[in-house]
């Protein structure tokens, strides 16, 4: 194991310890207490064996039956008592973990559209009225977005609520204001999303709270209503149930409950819902022993989170925390009278007085609790009727609980997989902080879903099935991934699972190792795309043929590259060896298990989406490999930092390569296979990218990268028929799909030191100046630029080195 | 007898030096850790490049992290330095300051293999020139000898010494 999963269960034994010597000492005070009582059953017998014989017949009698009760009580009370001790000391809540998204940051500057931070508020919870006067709010004036932000704890620290507003203008952030004390502000996170919270098998939902932290008035007031004599009983009201027993006995059935809190704690903790006189006594025993072993405090924090308060789907509300955010979509603290009312009449039924369901009645309770927090003073009559006068204010419906984008979260799963058990995440409580933007995640979807669509009206098949990955270059963060043309559905993850062929998507590989080799090759090395026949370890003959089927002849490697050449490919590929392909995969994050046969010089290796990412991400970054990453941090359920996943780059030797072959990528979208792209995105900027296809087109490819974001594209059919599929038929016009929704910024095409841009003749390769005719500019490794000048160009020196001649000595022209 | 309570009580005398000697040791290397950056990095790039400043464009917001880590820096919290900056960089990724910063943070944290990952990234995009350039070069020696490779280290503070000299762009 890890040295962080190390760490984790040792917090969660540490957890537990706390408690073990109380027990102990418990269970001795148990002890001394039957012996006492022992001790005046003997007494009282001395006394009274004075009395005459039917007495005594009598007594003895009673002496036996209070020998097998007590002979039967103790070792019972005993063993309640071991139960109470050792559930409730080792009482441990299996709390969900929740799964944030990234919090977006807000600075004058940013790229943002007033629709954009709309998805982003509506999938944080936040909702729109006219106006922003609590945290969860938002108002829209014009251009002006009024946010009333709740408090959040970071992954790097707590932050308050804040009111602030944004003002936007075509598409960016122009600025931002703190509503209360009207000042400029340079930086403001929102609220990350919840997308998911990952489960316990039991299916209880709960947010812990701590005592201090509850507001007074539902500590005094759940009493009030359901336990009056709380502070003094000793876990058994025995005058409530005096009071409960007479009401049953004039209604003629039960109506009424005498429990005490400590009894509905017992109950709901050990034991089962049935209604037997058995279990009643059951419970008042442990009542006792509860109450007799731990603070008031402490039972009532344990009811506090126990008790059931409502159902959602499948899963169980329990406790005061959840049930104010299930409701009210505010935490516990920010509740007002009338609130807490209603959650505590909810404790009596919470199916029967649901306020969503049966608002009626739950008003109508809600305002008996309140009339009851009148009689016991808690409320002023004032206080009361304003409160009993207000709606029930309980939100329409529930914060989705259920996950969000199921295929990005199946990445999150496994990537914490590597470092926790599936147990902790669904007990622990964790707070996962990811990498999602749920902007981009939702722009993805689309352009999956809207894209498969267009190309069955297009002709193609209907069961296409397709994945994509977008992430940040630099930071190698994923902001969204989609597995599945419907993305609501939980399935195959064809993101992270479909191993498929990658064609020609390899080939940009090839490319970049003969640019390692600056003194064999640059972008104008001419090699021979003609057919070719190689023996196969089988003994079969190869013959790759080109996509035309026409073969081309002599052509630069820049062309080869762009117009994805199969011919020129695998003779360039085994110029250069197999062995160093699968070795640079290697390099690039991804470890494959192939065969070295020249066929994977056209792509014959099967990745997955995210595998091709991965690779393409250390090229789209200058040469700086960075693992892809889903999560950025783990909090423990008390904020304490679990484990952080860093940037961490890996610096790339043959950077000066990698930025020739981006180039040389760029004219793949300018000129080459990808050209129809700008078309398809209504943008021209300088894009990098390449399309694959596999044999029978079974496999649509379609790689390309930005400034800042990387996105692989794949479309095929899952049972790997052919599909008509090729890389710019397909996946490239859902690759242009969503970066038609995204706001993006050219390719930077600076180069690192170690190559330069030189002028050559586009005709013959030579160098050559600015000014010639033909010149073009290309980016070359140092020491692979061509040595031959134009004739131009040797003209313009040998005038250059006349002119400095005649400078020096010649004045007399 | 005298021996034999020498004999019995010097293992709990050497142990206790190597105690008292590995404490020395480890608070010298810590604060070491830190006066290299001062003194091997910033001090000498500042020093050397009177004159010769490159600065990028920083909007606030980044300028907001950048003195939040380095007050985080300052009070000794590398960790949430580095996180404060891993912020920034999510908002300018190409900026070759945030680089150069989160490059002498690893530093002091002693992830030399980092630290020179983050001076070359910082050097690649940055300007090339000037204090930056001597402070990248600067690190990557720093990080270089740490790291058991002397020769490199010395050629990279050659390479510090050649960022005061505006070199011409070959095209």
């Amino acid at each position: 194991m890890s040295p962080v999963g190390r760490t984790f269960s040792l917090m969660s034994k540490g957890r537990k310890k706390i408690t073990g010597k109380k027990r102990s000492t418990g269970k001795r005070a148990a002890r001394k207490k039957t012996a006492s009582q022992k001790n005046a059953v003997r007494r009282t017998r001395s006394r009274k064996k004075t009395g005459g014989g039917w007495i005594g017949r009598i007594w003895r009698l009673a002496l036996l039956v209070a020998g097998i009760c007590l002979g039967f009580l103790l070792p019972w009370v005993t063993y309640l008592n071991h139960q109470v001790t050792t559930e409730f000391e080792g009482r441990k809540w299996d709390i969900p973990s929740r799964v944030y998204a990234r919090a977006l940051e807000l600075y004058p500057g940013a790229s943002l559209t007033l629709k954009d931070l709309e998805i982003e508020l509506s999938v944080a919870g936040y909702r729109r009225k006219t106006n922003a006067g609590r945290p969860g709010i938002y108002r829209v004036a014009g251009n002006t977005v009024e946010i009333y932000r709740r408090a959040f704890r970071f992954p790097d620290g707590a932050e308050d609520a804040l009111r602030f507003s944004v003002r936007l203008q075509s598409g960016k952030v122009v600025s931002l204001r703190d509503v209360e004390s009207a000042t400029p502000l340079d930086l403001v996170r929102l609220e990350p999303a919840e997308i998911a919270a990952i489960y316990p098998l039991l299916k209880e939902d709960r947010t812990l709270v701590k005592i201090k932290d509850v507001p007074p008035l539902l500590l005094t007031g759940l009493q009030a209503v359901e336990d009056r004599n709380f502070k003094h009983h000793p876990g058994v009201d025995i005058k409530g149930i005096a009071r409960a027993a007479l009401a049953n006995l004039k209604a003629g059935r039960a109506v009424q409950g005498g429990s005490t809190l400590t009894q509905q704690l017992v109950k709901n903790y050990f034991l089962t819902d049935e209604r037997s006189v058995a279990r009643k006594v059951n419970e008042a025993i442990m009542a006792l022993l509860l109450e007799y072993h731990y603070d008031k405090s402490e039972i009532l924090e344990a009811y506090l989170n126990e008790v059931f308060l409502g159902q959602q789907g499948a899963y169980a509300v329990h406790g005061f925390g959840r049930a104010s955010l299930y409701y009210f979509d505010r935490p516990l603290e920010q509740l007002e009278a009338q609130h807490i009312a209603l959650l505590i009449g909810l404790v009596r039924g919470a199916s029967y007085y649901n306020p969503r369901r049966h608002s009626e009645r739950a008003l109508k309770r809600r305002n008996q609790v309140l009339s009851a927090f009148e009689t016991t003073g808690l409320l002023s009559a004032a206080q009361a009727r304003t409160a009993a006068a207000s709606p029930l204010d309980v939100t329409e419906q529930p914060r989705s609980r259920g996950t969000r984008y199921p295929d990005f979260v199946d990445l999150v799963r496994r990537q914490l997989a590597q470092v926790y058990r599936e147990e902790d995440l669904k007990t622990e409580g964790l707070s996962i902080f990811t990498t999602l933007a749920p902007t981009d995640q939702e722009k993805a979807q689309r352009a999956v879903s809207q894209g498969l669509k267009s190309l069955y009206d297009r002709g193609l098949s209907a069961s296409l099935q397709a994945a994509m990955v977008l992430a940040d270059t630099d930071s190698g963060e994923i902001r969204a991934l989609v597995g599945d043309r419907d993305a609501s559905r939980a399935g195959f993850n064809r993101a992270l699972d479909a191993r498929r062929q990658i064609g020609s998507v390899i080939k940009p590989l090839v490319y970049l190792l003969a640019l390692e080799y600056e003194a064999d090759y640059n972008l104008l090395t001419r090699i021979e795309d003609r057919p070719l026949s190689l023996k196969q370890p089988d003994g079969s003959l190869w013959t790759p043929a080109n996509y035309d089927h026409v073969s081309h002849g002599e052509v630069t490697l820049l062309e080869a590259l762009t117009r994805s050449y199969n011919q020129a490919t695998v003779r360039l590929g085994l110029n250069i060896g197999i062995s160093h392909l699968l070795r640079k995969l290697e390099q690039l994050g991804v470890r494959v298990d192939v065969q070295a046969v020249p066929s994977v010089f056209l792509g014959a290796v099967e990745l997955t989406p995210l595998e091709v990412t991965q690779i393409y991400q250390s090229l789209a970054a200058g040469g700086y490999s960075v693992p892809l990453r889903a999560v950025i941090a783990v909090q423990t359920a008390d904020g304490d930092e679990l484990v952080r996943y860093p940037l961490r780059m890996m610096s790339l030797a043959h950077r000066e390569a990698i930025g020739v072959l981006n180039y040389a990528m760029t004219q793949v979208v300018e000129q080459g296979t990808a050209k129809a792209l700008p078309g398809l995105l209504g943008k021209q900027l300088v894009i990098a990218g390449k399309t694959g296809t596999t044999n029978d087109r079974r496999d649509s490819w379609f790689v390309g990268y930005t400034r800042q974001r990387i996105a692989v594209v794949w479309v095929g059919e899952d049972d790997n028929r052919p599909a008509r599929v090729t890389g710019s038929n397909a996946a490239m016009r859902l690759w242009a799909g969503l970066f038609r929704e995204l706001s993006i910024e050219s390719l930077d095409l600076r180069l690192p030191d170690g190559a330069s841009w030189l002028w050559v003749d586009r005709d013959n390769g030579k160098l050559t100046g600015e000014h010639c005719p033909a010149a073009i500019q290309l980016p070359f490794v140092d020491g692979s630029g061509p040595a031959q000048l134009s004739d131009c160009l040797a003209r313009t020196r040998d005038e250059e080195e006349e002119s400095f001649w005649r400078k020096w000595f010649g004045k007399k022209n | 007898m005298e021996r034999k309570i020498s004999v019995r009580f010097f293992p709990y005398l050497m142990s206790g030096l190597v105690l008292l000697l590995s404490a020395c040791a480890g608070q010298r290397t810590a604060s070491d850790a830190n006066r290299e950056v001062e003194s091997r990095v910033r001090v000498p790039a500042s020093q050397e490049s009177e004159g010769v400043q490159v600065f990028p464009l920083q909007n606030s917001a980044v300028q907001e992290l950048l003195a939040d880590a380095t007050g985080a820096e300052t009070s000794g919290d590398y960790n949430q330095a580095a996180v404060l900056l891993e912020r920034a960089l999510r908002i300018q990724p190409r900026n070759p300051e945030i680089l150069q910063q989160m490059a002498e943070i690893q530093l002091q944290q002693r992830d030399y293999g980092q630290a020179l990952n983050f001076a070359v990234r910082s050097y690649d995009i940055g300007p090339r020139v000037g204090e930056i350039c001597n402070r990248n070069w600067r690190t990557i020696s720093v990080a270089r000898e740490h790291l058991g490779d002397r020769k490199g280290s010395v050629e990279a503070e050659q390479r510090a010494r050649n960022c005061m000299n505006t070199k011409p762009q070959s095209y």
